[in-house]
């Protein structure tokens, strides 16, 4: 039985005549056009990944859950300038990485190298958002733990003129912002996992039939 | 990059156009993502153009960037219609080696090709350019063995496409 396939490759190589032919001026034109591939949205993602913790200060609602003068008046105020310094940090450590594996991409490696090269990069994003999702936990359990252990907590925030009884609104007032922490972490670690899973959907397909083969 | 490189690099890929609208042919359906496939390939291609060297061949440096584009770093573009309007575009039958059953077998054999994976295409579309097996291996990164190995098993799930 002649080979299905050697039957294709006569055919396929007497194929030329029958394709679509460009001129030297549509592909000039073409060179200059913006490319839209994965790595360039990998590239804009982590950018915003990595702004995005930090463009949450720009919104005033948030600056206000975590003003300064609030965390000062808890006695946590030391707490939250470290936790800031080693974020600032640890921020700049990983835009570092990230910037060093993004420039190794290279479309002249082999396929599963290229693929690696691009998992690599992507993972420097994706531990460094674990990182941040680890932070916002942690600043809110600063805050609840300041706010559970200030006796004062309902006159810290002037809020004694209300119709409940301060320890009762002082758990209250912790109820919400654990609520609102894990409801914000949540949120945070949904959006990120969405995108990453949305970008990468045909690379890790392939990427994992390339690694089968070889398994 | 100067005016020159630019030149140079057009005229070369004009020259061998074919690979890329082998591929594009390959990996998707129709005319429009034809040409997006294309352009983006021809994006890349132009980027990784400074570090081509000339120690191999422009046509052997193509294979490569275009696979990898159309494997690993295309995003399919959104005005795609999920139609097939393309057995009629490129692969036109010539009239004077026109035989019905083997034409037929042929057509069979094309739309069986393209519903392999990403992966099972890159190697068929190098076996049919004749690529031997360590060039094959050398492009998606695996073992010689392990591209021989695939390839028996593409033939012999592209026969159970073609006859159920």
């Amino acid at each position: 039985m002649l080979d299905e396939l050697d039957l294709l490759k006569k055919d396929w190589q007497k194929k030329e005549t029958n394709l679509p032919r460009l001129t030297y001026e549509e592909i000039y034109k073409m060179i200059w056009k913006k490319s839209s591939s994965v790595v360039r949205w990998i590239f804009y993602i982590s950018i915003i990944e990595f702004l995005l913790p930090h463009l949450l200060y720009l919104i005033p609602s948030f600056r206000n859950e975590m003003d300064y003068n609030f965390a000062k008046s808890l006695g946590i105020d030391n707490w939250i300038i470290a936790l800031t310094i080693v974020q600032y940090a640890v921020a700049i450590y990983f835009i570092f990485q990230f910037y060093k594996r993004y420039r190794e991409i290279s479309v002249l490696d082999d396929a599963k190298k290229l693929m690696n090269k691009i998992f690599r990069t992507r993972k420097t994003v994706k531990h460094y958002v674990l990182f941040c999702l680890a932070m916002v936990l942690l600043i809110f359990g600063v805050f609840i733990v300041g706010m559970a252990l200030d006796d004062n907590l309902v006159e810290t925030l002037n809020l004694n003129n209300q119709n409940v009884a301060p320890d009762q609104l002082k758990w209250l007032l912790i109820g919400v912002m654990t609520v609102a922490g894990i409801l914000f972490t949540g949120l945070l670690a949904g959006i990120y996992f969405l995108l990453y899973g949305l970008l990468t959907r045909k690379l890790s397909r392939n990427y994992i039939e390339l690694k089968r083969m070889e398994a | 990059m100067n005016k020159e490189l630019e030149h140079q690099f057009v005229t070369e890929l004009e020259n061998n156009q074919n690979i890329v609208h082998k591929v594009c042919s390959l990996y998707t359906n129709n005319r429009d993502a034809h040409n997006d496939l294309f352009q983006e390939i021809t994006i890349q291609l132009w980027k990784a153009y400074p570090k081509f060297r000339g120690d191999s061949k422009f046509s052997t440096w193509m294979y490569r960037v275009a696979l990898n584009t159309a494997i690993t770093l295309y995003r399919k573009s959104k005005r795609r219609p999920a139609t097939y309007d393309y057995d009629s575009v490129v692969y036109k039958i010539s009239a004077e080696e026109y035989d019905p059953t083997q034409e037929q077998q042929l057509s069979l054999m094309y739309s069986a090709v393209r519903q392999l994976s990403d992966i099972d295409k890159a190697l068929v579309f190098l076996y049919l350019e004749d690529k031997n097996y360590s060039e094959i291996a050398e492009t998606l990164g695996i073992s010689e063995v392990n591209a021989r190995v695939k390839m028996n098993r593409i033939k012999t799930k592209l026969r159970t496409i073609l006859n159920p």
